[in-house]
């Protein structure tokens, strides 16, 4: 470590079926709270409002189950042929229930889900709606992370992220409730842009123990390529201080309060770091699914929709 | 199939096309199974065959279910192993999915042994084992053109195999750089562009993968949308469809200029195609009877397990022209071998069944696809199913010959094979393990020691574990304690999500627990077999399941850190407690070997 504006704990990980030790819970709890070397607001959600969200989470889901509401999407209309589906318990028709799909019966709604009804008629800002995660989603035209792209690395997030760190990167996901030290609020501008890209990057590769935080926070290195990473830190950065949107505008057009850190490790300059070098050393030491030869190691496969990074440089097409 | 038999068949058909002519009004519609089973002349009762049938890789359950089409009928369940994904018909891989099969056998993969096992369709047992290398991971497999080889995917390595079917040898190529997730794959076409390529979806790389059959290696990489799943190549041969579960798109590739030539959004998080096929006369293609050249197709069917639906696709058009809803959450698809019916493998059937115990059940729905039908488009049946719908594979039922009033006395043959030998095996249940559940633990995630026993607290939730990398030591008695930690199915939500853990190929049989929430589930084993060993979850919780995965690394002191490169990887192949040994026909990596 060669730089100490830089500098990031890695722990050495854990090798030959040792028992990992953590630290004492007091220091881990000191250095949570700690950013850029200083005592910082520690960014969690409080129990209270953890507990909150879980619940409203999982209301919605029981609804599902009760018969008080549709699927995700609204649907599953009762079918009288199969008794299939859900319907009003005072045995009122609905619209649409039944003869769905049937260009005999003489529908006149219901008889498709939700999405394909969105697809036929279009919203307003529908362009960044995620059918995937079925909401809205930011979208960025540029990167505060050179050669990193905001709108890849959402997709990532979405996938391994909001169950812990919540959907709007709040810290308030429904598995949140569950986890000791709570997850991280990533939002909180004051914290988060006091750590270094490395910092960033390290932690999502080798998991909180790979710099002495919580247990909890997994290590995904195995599974995302380096610029996949790279891409969740450029769309943190890009996410500081953002609000739970209230409306579409809102989502079209995400103000984040970060700055770039001068001299910060970058998908275009990682290759010259030496404290790059060394994170990755450390993190690829332990990393399953390597066998030492041709697969090893941080590897980058262009395709499917990957872009290089010299291609996204300041500016990022816009979409998902 | 014996050509007097053949002769038999075809002028029964015949005449049973000539009576329906007759009896056909104009509104009547016959769905095209009723040609191929005829009553016995004079029979005056309607037994209760089922024209079709689907064979069904039960997952987690490990075993194969033979459902009735469309009676939906369970009829039995044939014991394979851990955990079963992809049904495989023998004979010919002309056609759609369900093959262009002789009835003789199916090939199912287990994905939590790393094995695949070969059924008798005659005896409806479990006959051969075909151990795959370790490490590998075997995720999904298909049959080549003309039966000989099964190529499949080495999910948990980034490899691919070709395994000769008749003697279990196996090549393994490398598809790096790492991380690579071979999935789903399919097998070109003969007599078509597609011939002699093998297409392979990669939700790593979020590529088809082109590999030449011979020499088994990989041509090129196909960028399509966002983690691919499903790859098939259609009847015709002329191109690939695929399932982009992210993008929530269909990319199809030009088979001819190897490159994509269309993507189009179809629903919602789509998993899995399917397709109808054809024979060369238009008909309804019937194996056995129809010649398998020359079949075609006109829809696709994909699964969207995000919407709740399946979607239509006009092969031609290669646009999407119509959208069923299902009930819930559909992973697998599947198409009767008539075309009459699709089968929506639904993973999820939140608050519609009685429950049965801490693990609700999912179900197979099966609605009708007949669009002269008066009921096209709607649920016909709904069932609930033990284990999982993993994939089915449907089959007509006269290829499956009655040898139960004594029928075998003289054609042996058939039933048993030329060798005149068929092996019934029996996998050995949970050995070395024992299992059980407790109240939901809040011990903080990690491995510990504990009065001389490793205890390793892992958290489940979509998608993921806590921790995602786990290390013991040989000989180390393990206690697994693990906790599934959703709300509900990620952002699907499913209040009902129940995941899994199990560590694949010799400690399949003593993981494979089930996480239904609430309970922790422990299991207790020693480590005693180095190496490193995929963890999945084998009950299908989202979109993102696949991507669910951790490491469970064993390591040998004497031997340093276990990796992909060091590990007892021959003696894992042996499978302790699933099988006596002598009973399993071991893959041996030959390279380079001619077709």
């Amino acid at each position: 470590m060669k730089n100490n504006k830089l500098k990031i704990c890695l722990a050495a990980m854990a090798g030959l079926g040792v028992v990992m030790m953590a630290s004492t819970p007091a220091v881990a709890a000191a250095k949570r709270c700690t950013a850029g070397g200083v005592k910082v607001e520690c960014p969690t959600q409080s129990d209270a409002d953890l507990k909150k969200a879980a619940d409203a989470y999982e209301a919605e889901a029981n609804n599902m189950a009760e018969g008080k509401s549709g699927s995700t999407y609204g649907i599953s209309v009762f079918d009288y042929l199969t008794g299939v589906g859900k319907r009003a318990a005072d045995g009122s028709a609905t619209a649409g229930e039944s003869g769905y799909n049937s260009k005999h019966a003489g529908d006149t709604g219901g008889r498709h889900t939700e999405l394909w009804d969105r697809a036929a008629n279009p919203a307003k800002g529908e362009a960044v709606y995620n059918q995937w995660t079925n909401n809205w989603s930011p979208s960025f035209k540029e990167t505060l992370v050179q050669g990193a792209d905001p709108n890849e690395g959402k997709q990532w997030y979405y996938t391994y992220c909001i169950a812990c760190h919540g959907w709007t990167l709040q810290g308030n996901g429904p598995a949140a409730v569950e986890l000791d030290p709570r997850p991280r609020t990533l939002t909180k501008g004051s914290y988060m842009n006091k750590k270094t890209n490395l910092e960033l990057f390290t932690v999502i590769k080798g998991g909180g123990l790979a710099v002495d935080l919580s247990a909890s926070m997994p290590d995904w290195g195995n599974i995302m390529q380096d610029q996949d990473i790279w891409n969740v830190v450029a769309w943190i950065r890009a996410m500081q201080d953002v609000k739970p949107p209230k409306s579409v505008d809102d989502y079209l057009a995400p103000k984040s309060t970060f700055k770039p850190i001068a001299g910060d490790v970058n998908p275009l300059n990682a290759g010259k770091s030496d404290d790059f070098a060394d994170a990755q050393e450390l993190l690829e030491a332990s990393v399953s699914g390597r066998d030492g030869g041709a697969l090893s190691g941080g590897g980058y496969v262009e395709g499917g929709l990957r872009k290089k990074p010299a291609d996204v440089a300041d500016k990022v097409s816009k979409g998902y | 199939m014996k050509s007097k038999h053949m002769i038999y068949i075809v002028g029964l058909l015949s005449a049973a096309f000539a009576m329906l002519n007759v009896a056909n009004a104009a509104d009547e519609i016959v769905p095209p199974w009723q040609h191929a089973v005829q009553p016995a002349e004079g029979a005056k009762d309607s037994p209760l065959h089922d024209p079709m049938l689907l064979y069904n890789a039960g997952g987690l359950d490990g075993r194969v279910a033979v459902i009735g089409i469309p009676s939906f009928r369970t009829y039995r369940h044939i014991p394979v192993g851990v955990d079963l994904h992809e049904p495989v018909y023998g004979g010919l891989a002309h056609g759609n999915v369900n093959g262009t099969p002789d009835g003789k056998f199916l090939y199912v993969n287990d994905k939590g042994a790393n094995t695949i096992g070969e059924i008798n369709l005659q005896t409806g047992m479990l006959q051969r084992l075909i151990a795959m290398p370790f490490p590998y991971g075997i995720h999904h497999i298909a049959l080549s053109p003309y039966g000989k080889y099964l190529y499949s995917t080495g999910e948990y390595t980034g490899k691919m195999a070709k395994t000769e079917i008749s003697t279990g040898k196996t090549q393994v190529i490398d598809w790096g750089p790492s991380p690579s997730a071979p999935d789903y794959l399919d097998v070109g076409k003969a007599n078509s562009p597609s011939e002699g390529f093998i297409y392979s979806g990669n939700y790593y790389h979020s590529t088809v993968g082109v590999f030449s059959a011979n020499p088994f290696k990989l041509v090129k990489e196909i960028p399509v949308g966002k983690n691919p799943h499903g790859t098939n190549v259609i009847p015709e041969g002329t191109k690939v469809i695929v399932a982009d579960k992210l993008s929530a798109t269909m990319s199809v590739i030009d088979t001819k200029k190897m490159a994509v030539m269309k993507v189009f959004p179809t629903c919602a998080g789509p998993l899995h195609n399917v397709m109808d096929v054809y024979n060369k006369d238009g008909g309804a293609y019937r194996a056995g009877i129809d010649s398998p050249d020359g079949l075609t197709s006109k829809y696709a069917y994909q699964s969207c397990f995000v919407a709740d639906a399946n979607v239509k696709i006009d092969l031609k058009k290669l646009e999407v022209v119509d959208e069923i809803p299902t009930h819930y959450r559909t992973g697998h698809i599947a198409i009767s071998a008539d075309n009459s019916y699709v089968m929506a493998l639904n993973k999820f059937s939140t608050g519609l069944f009685s429950p049965t115990g801490v693990v609700y059940p999912v179900n197979h729905e099966l609605w009708d696809a007949r669009e002269d039908s008066p009921t096209y488009g709607k649920t016909l049946k709904i069932m609930p199913v033990d284990g999982e719908p993993h994939n089915a594979k449907s089959i007509m039922s006269y290829l499956v010959k009655d040898w139960t009033m004594g029928q075998a006395t003289n054609d042996n043959v058939g039933l048993l094979g030329a060798g005149g030998k068929a092996m019934q095996l029996e996998p050995a249940h949970k050995a070395k393990v024992v299992q059980y559940f407790i109240p939901k633990e809040h011990e903080k995630p990690g491995v510990r020691e504990v009065n001389g026993v490793k205890e390793i607290h892992v958290k489940a939730f979509s998608y993921g574990y806590i921790p995602r990398q786990i290390r013991v030591n040989k000989g180390d008695k393990v206690r697994l304690f693990v906790t599934n930690i959703d709300r509900a199915a990620g952002i699907t939500k499913n209040p009902d999500v129940t995941m899994g853990f199990t560590i694949y190929g010799a400690y399949g049989l003593r993981t494979n627990v089930d996480l239904p929430r609430g309970i922790t589930a422990v299991s207790e084993f020693t480590a005693d077999i180095a190496g490193e060993y995929e963890v999945f979850c084998q009950h299908f919780c989202g979109p993102l399941h696949l991507e669910m995965r951790a490491t469970f690394f064993v390591d040998d002191p004497a031997k340093g850190a276990s990796t992909l490169a060091v590990g007892e990887y021959e003696e894992a192949q042996q499978l302790p407690g699933l099988l006596e040994e002598g009973l399993l026909t071991i893959a041996e990596r030959v390279q380079g070997f001619k077709d």
